[in-house]
């Protein structure tokens, strides 16, 4: 009795109740849901029958019937250009500002905690202000552009259907930036100053510095802010229902929104089931190439 | 007084309070509503009808719109339904279809207050499935054409000559749009939502189509019309993506000289619009064609799951009881013929609500049918894949009038 009580306080049972604790949080909460979600994609729901749990099997049926649909290829196709671009850009803009604020020029600290400002900006509201920044007629976005002599006339950010999806990806850049821009300072200040000064002593220029101590020494960080990126990426809802609802004729819908849709606007429950099982899959790839970086973080 | 007499007395009075409750309340019936309602009528009747002390109590829940339906069907299928709900128009049909509605025909038949010959032929019918009556329509609405008197003026039209006909609208809009002065002729909403079908599916009907019989050439004619609207720039194209109260706000600021869309809009007109504004019916194909319009807003039912079925009903004709203050205290337009709104003092808004009683007696239901969602998705992929030029409108009705079909069976 006495040995149990201590192994709970001290020992092997009270790391097992540290693991139990959150596994089975996880587990109830979110392993639950997901198995849910997959079997309801092989479901035939109805309305009606929400509240119930045996529902009619239908096997792939619901799968065969989404990638019938014309508009599914080009809304996965969206998604996946979303997510790219999405990506690209808040990663080489994130960087290039953590790159800048470690220099710690005068108020750098400052000026870096101000960029959080964005990110912790609900998203709705981000795309209520990014929706007229692009409207077409008096966007600040069109104003600009106009007044630069770059563009004759408007160009309607969020109607024309060949850049739609751009002016998602446009705000989605900004909504991410500081996020990576954080991550990545964190893992730049954790690169020991003295790497760089011996290899100053030894001749590397910046340039030099940047490819050899920099970039091999940040991987893990990397590979975290780009997986979790990716992950946050497919999350994006708000800004699609605040900027274009998905339009014009889907031409910014993503497999997110669409899902939402399916679900909540043509209550077509199993089909949004289906497409999340669908972005499951891509998701758990990201969160695979996450937890191999992290975990190449502690090993170094 | 000591503080012990004082106990004593305190006690007496709370005895002798909880004496006298104590009967009242185990004879009470509880009747839940549900509604989304915002500044709207529900939580102020209620609020009203529970200080009656009729011996049923109302206890209220404001539902989000986008709750709304989802909340009720997860509450009906797992048996905690409400007694009573309000339901977006389109969406009763979904319920009513599948039982989950109480039939009401026979009670409005005994009732002496819930008359179904005073009400406005649309909104009834929305309330209707397969000849018998599952709810009561709550307020109304539909939409009509606002134009700006002024820019009529400015341009040389007869501002108490507003278009009456899709060419003299079209030719209209020609005139008044002025890309100078920021000006589009006319705003609308094709919004790939609820919005863009209620704005669509009137033009569609008055050319004689309807939305199991989509593909007409009159309705083909009603999206050419809106193409040319958007195609020679006479229209924002914004109106894809923006919704009516956004594209309503664009006449109001000048820089649309006409607007489609409802009575919603007049309180803010009044406020912002500085410029003579009039209210005409929707234009129709040609001269002497038959009208049409949309219908929105709320019906009321009672849950068949209800323990209290005569009880909700009460509830429901207390309700009914008090749609002559719909407009006075609310400010929405009551579903009923008979009643006679009166006058608000404000000369622009009296005469825009003369003109939507007028429209109301030509709006029709979306549906009724209890797959609506879908027919209405295939309506507005429709509207846009013709006015983005993906399709040409025929082809893209066509699409859509298939879709319908496998949704109709």
């Amino acid at each position: 009795m006495k040995g149990r009580w201590s192994s709970i306080v001290d020992g092997k049972g009270f790391d097992i109740a540290l693991v139990a604790l959150p596994l089975t949080f996880l587990l109830t909460l979110s392993g639950l849901p997901l198995i849910y979600n997959v079997l309801m994609s092989l479901q035939q729901v109805d309305l009606f029958s929400l509240g119930t749990f045996w529902r009619p099997f239908v096997g792939f049926k619901n799968y065969s019937e989404l990638f019938a649909q014309q508009e599914t290829w080009p809304i996965l196709a969206n998604t996946a250009i979303f997510v790219a671009a999405s990506i690209v850009g808040q990663f080489l803009i994130g960087f290039g500002l953590a790159l800048m604020f470690s220099t710690n020029f005068p108020g750098a600290s400052w000026l870096r905690g101000l960029f959080l400002v964005s990110w912790v900006m609900p998203g709705l509201v981000v795309g209520a202000i990014w929706s007229w920044i692009l409207s077409g007629d008096f966007g600040v976005l069109n104003f600009l552009l106009r007044e630069s002599g770059l563009i004759n006339g408007n160009i309607f950010w969020r109607s024309d259907p060949n850049y739609s999806l751009l002016a998602v990806i446009i705000a989605n850049i900004w909504l991410g930036i500081s996020f990576n821009m954080i991550l990545l300072s964190v893992g730049l200040s954790a690169i020991p100053a003295d790497l760089y000064e011996a290899a100053e002593l030894d001749g590397a220029n910046a340039w030099q510095r940047f490819w050899t101590i920099t970039l091999p020494m940040m991987r893990s960080s990397i590979g975290a802010v780009i997986a979790l990126g990716i992950i946050l990426t497919l999350q994006q809802f708000d800004l699609f229902a605040a900027i274009t609802s998905g339009g014009p004729n889907d031409s910014s819908n993503v497999a997110q929104y669409w899902a939402w849709e399916l679900s909540f606007r043509q209550y077509d429950f199993a089909k949004g089931a289906t497409i999340s099982v669908i972005m499951i899959v891509f998701v758990m790839l990201a969160a695979f190439v996450y937890v191999r970086s992290t975990r190449h973080e502690i090993r170094g | 007084m000591n503080i012990r007499k004082c106990a004593m007395l305190s006690a007496l009075v709370m005895g002798s309070v909880l004496g006298f409750c104590v009967p009242a309340m185990a004879e009470d019936v509880t009747i839940s509503v549900w509604s989304h309602d915002n500044d709207r009528p529900a939580s102020s009747l209620v609020a009203d009808y529970n200080k009656l002390d009729t011996g049923i109590k109302i206890e209220y829940r404001e539902v989000p719109f986008d709750d709304l339906v989802s909340e009720a069907l997860r509450a009906y299928s797992t048996g905690q339904a409400p007694d009573i709900i309000a339901i977006d128009n389109p969406e009763h049909a979904l319920f009513a279809s599948r039982g989950a509605f109480l039939d009401l025909t026979d009670m409005i038949a005994k009732s002496t207050i819930i008359e179904p010959k005073n009400y406005f032929p649309g909104p009834l019918a929305s309330t209707m499935w397969e000849g018998r009556q599952y709810g009561v329509p709550k307020a109304t609405n539909t939409i009509a054409l606002y134009y700006n008197k002024d820019m009529f003026k400015a341009k040389g039209l007869d501002p108490d000559k507003p278009p009456r006909t899709w060419a003299e609208l079209v030719d209209a809009a020609r005139k008044l749009t002025d890309p100078a002065a920021n000006v589009y002729g006319i705003a609308f909403s094709a919004k790939a939502s609820e919005e863009g079908t209620f704005q669509f599916l009137p033009w569609a009907q008055m050319a004689g189509a309807s939305y199991e019989n989509i593909n007409t050439d009159g309705a083909v004619k009603a999206l050419d019309t809106w193409k040319t609207l958007l195609d020679e720039g006479l229209a924002s194209r914004d109106t894809l993506t923006r919704s009516q109260w956004d594209s309503t706000g664009t006449f109001n600021s000048g820089n649309a000289a006409m607007a489609i869309s409802g009575p919603w809009e007049l309180d803010r007109m009044v406020a912002e619009a500085k410029f003579d504004w009039g209210v005409a019916l929707l234009p129709v194909p040609e001269e002497g064609a038959e009208r049409s319009s949309s219908m929105g807003d709320y019906n009321w039912a009672i849950f068949s799951s209800t323990a209290h079925p005569e009880e909700a009903f009460k509830v429901l004709e207390f309700f009914v009881s008090q749609d002559d203050r719909m407009f006075s205290d609310f400010g929405l337009l009551p579903a009923r013929a008979d009643i006679d709104i009166g006058e608000t003092g404000q000369p622009l808004k009296d005469a825009a609500l003369h003109v939507f009683l007028e429209q109301l007696k030509y709006a029709k239901p979306r549906g009724p049918h209890p797959e609506w969602p879908k027919i209405s998705k295939a309506i507005q992929d429709a509207i846009q894949a013709a006015l983005t030029g993906r399709m040409s409108s025929r082809e893209a009705l066509d699409e859509a009038a298939k879709k319908i079909k496998a949704v109709l069976g």
